[in-house]
């Protein structure tokens, strides 16, 4: 879906079109959280009387995909150069943690840091939504190294043999060279990580969190009406995950100095 | 009071890279066996032979590209081994010319040439993008400083990465088959820019398969043959007065 980056005068750049199209979906990502409740509120029963409640799921949703999401490509990244590093334990380390984490439920996950993380290290008990973040933010790195990792592998070897030639350190190697090309290949696969990540967070309401599929729960045990109400928090993430990848889109060509799409 | 130079006129013929008893393996295959070189500051050497006859290697051992297996490697007075200041020191004075160009796709041309000055020699920008500038003019791109690698052709491209290698005002700048991947009708403006830049006087070690450059610009001439270096000589006497069978053949299946 192209969406938001068609509809800007021809005349303009390509830059000045995804630029426009990432302030405006990023603006209404905003907008929406703030004011979602306004339009719930204009309808009927069951959904007008329960807006704020919606709202207030829906805010919770979003931070918790954003926080769990900064984690992950931070542990991402590090898990992928830990995967690539020359000493063999390193690199252990990170494949012991992917394996785990992809050949694990992601509800096993959360109920483990949420039930069983005091246990083993005791003193340690996080609040529901901060045991939900650690879950979320490292399910999704492990599986954000695999597409930082094939990034940086499709970056062609003589990208390296350059820069080095040139005198660059091993560090300004990759800052300056490998990562930019790598992060542009990445990137569609890290956001489909986010709009998964951003579903995925539904499950955080087996630890109590209060976010939108549990206010959509609740809301419906009251009023009994389980087709408006599951409807409208089905429409609520669709938004969200539009906009997601409006955004990610832009981003996507505004790194494609090539122009192939 | 008499002072004593210690550079005698003879010293200027001390090399600036020096290449003793060599040898590299790749697996079972015997890649460099016991090449010796010299090479002298303004000089042109061009390096001959047929494909896998070892030359590229040889040309990428001398800036440590491929780790040499025994031997010596002596840059400007530095020995080429695994201490990585070595390594820095030597890769700055030490250009490389690709036959894939290896321009960083994601930068202008400007970029490409400005890159490692600032982050290696620490220029400020305006000062590194001004010389980058000039150097692109020196090549003849200075209408194409800001586009992408992808709009321009193969023979713009790899005179943007020479004069990338520029940028960092290297002491010998080494080829290696600047002109393999190009067009017949782009080879002639690479191969232009060479001869500029060998007339200028820069050091050069070029492994090509174009004899008329090679005649035209080289001081000396190597010919490589399954890993060994077998022959040195002057392009006279390499090209019109050549006595070795395997190199008369070589030279006849080039030429003709």
């Amino acid at each position: 879906m192209n969406g938001l980056l068609t509809i800007w005068p021809a005349r303009w750049t390509r830059q000045q079109r995804s630029t426009a199209t990432i302030s405006v979906a990023s603006a209404l990502l905003v907008l929406f959280m703030w004011l979602v409740a306004r339009p719930l509120a204009l309808l009927p029963e069951p959904i007008g009387p329960a807006a704020q409640q919606f709202a207030e799921g829906t805010r919770v949703t979003v931070w918790l995909t954003l926080a769990a999401g900064l984690l992950g490509v931070v542990l991402g990244l590090m898990a992928a150069l830990a995967k690539l590093a020359p000493i063999p334990p390193v690199r252990w380390a990170a494949d012991f943690y992917v394996w785990v984490i992809r050949g694990t439920p992601l509800l096993v996950q959360i109920l483990f840091v949420f039930l069983a993380l005091p246990m083993v290290i005791p003193g340690v008990q996080l609040s529901d939504f901060n045991s939900a973040m650690v879950a979320l933010g490292v399910n999704v790195g492990a599986y954000n190294a695999e597409a930082i990792r094939a990034g940086i592998l499709a970056v062609p070897k003589g990208q390296t043999e350059a820069a080095r030639s040139l005198g660059l350190s091993p560090l300004q190697t990759f800052a300056d060279v490998v990562f930019p090309q790598s992060f542009k290949i990445a990137l569609p696969p890290l956001v489909n990580n986010v709009v998964a990540l951003l579903k995925d967070s539904s499950l955080a309401y087996v630890i109590g969190v209060v976010e939108l599929s549990n206010i959509g729960n609740r809301i419906q045990a009251a009023t009994f009406q389980p087709v408006p109400v599951f409807m409208a928090t089905a429409g609520i993430y669709l938004v969200l995950t539009t906009v997601l990848t409006q955004i990610s889109g832009a981003i996507e060509q505004r790194l494609d100095i090539e122009q192939r799409h | 009071m008499s002072h004593v130079h210690p550079t005698a006129p003879s010293a200027a013929r001390t090399p600036l890279i020096v290449a003793e008893r060599v040898n590299k393996r790749f697996g079972a295959a015997h890649v460099l066996r016991d090449v010796s070189a010299q090479f002298f500051e303004g000089e042109v050497t061009v390096v001959v032979g047929a494909s896998g006859s070892g030359k590229s290697t040889f040309l990428r051992t001398l800036n440590r590209l491929e780790k040499h297996d025994s031997g010596r490697i002596v840059v400007d007075g530095i020995e080429l081994n695994d201490s990585c200041k070595n390594l820095d020191a030597i890769r700055r004075e030490v250009g490389m010319v690709f036959q894939q160009f290896n321009l960083f796709p994601h930068l202008t041309a400007l970029e490409n040439v400005s890159l490692a000055p600032r982050r290696v020699r620490k220029t400020p920008r305006r000062e590194a993008r001004r010389a980058a500038l000039e150097l692109l003019t020196r090549v003849g791109l200075q209408d194409h400083a800001h586009k992408h690698p992808f709009q321009l052709s193969g023979g713009q491209q790899q005179r943007v990465a020479i004069a990338r290698s520029l940028a960092m005002q290297p002491k010998v700048i080494l080829f290696d088959e600047p002109t393999s991947a190009l067009d017949p009708e782009m080879i002639k403006e690479v191969l232009d820019v060479m001869k500029d830049l060998a007339r200028s006087g820069m050091t050069m070690v070029v492994v090509t398969h174009e004899m008329s450059f090679a005649r035209e610009v080289g001081d000396r001439i190597l010919f490589f043959d399954h890993g060994c270096l077998l022959q040195e000589a002057p392009p006279d006497a390499f090209f019109d007065d050549q006595r070795n069978d395997r190199i008369r053949a070589f030279l006849g299946q080039i030429t003709h």
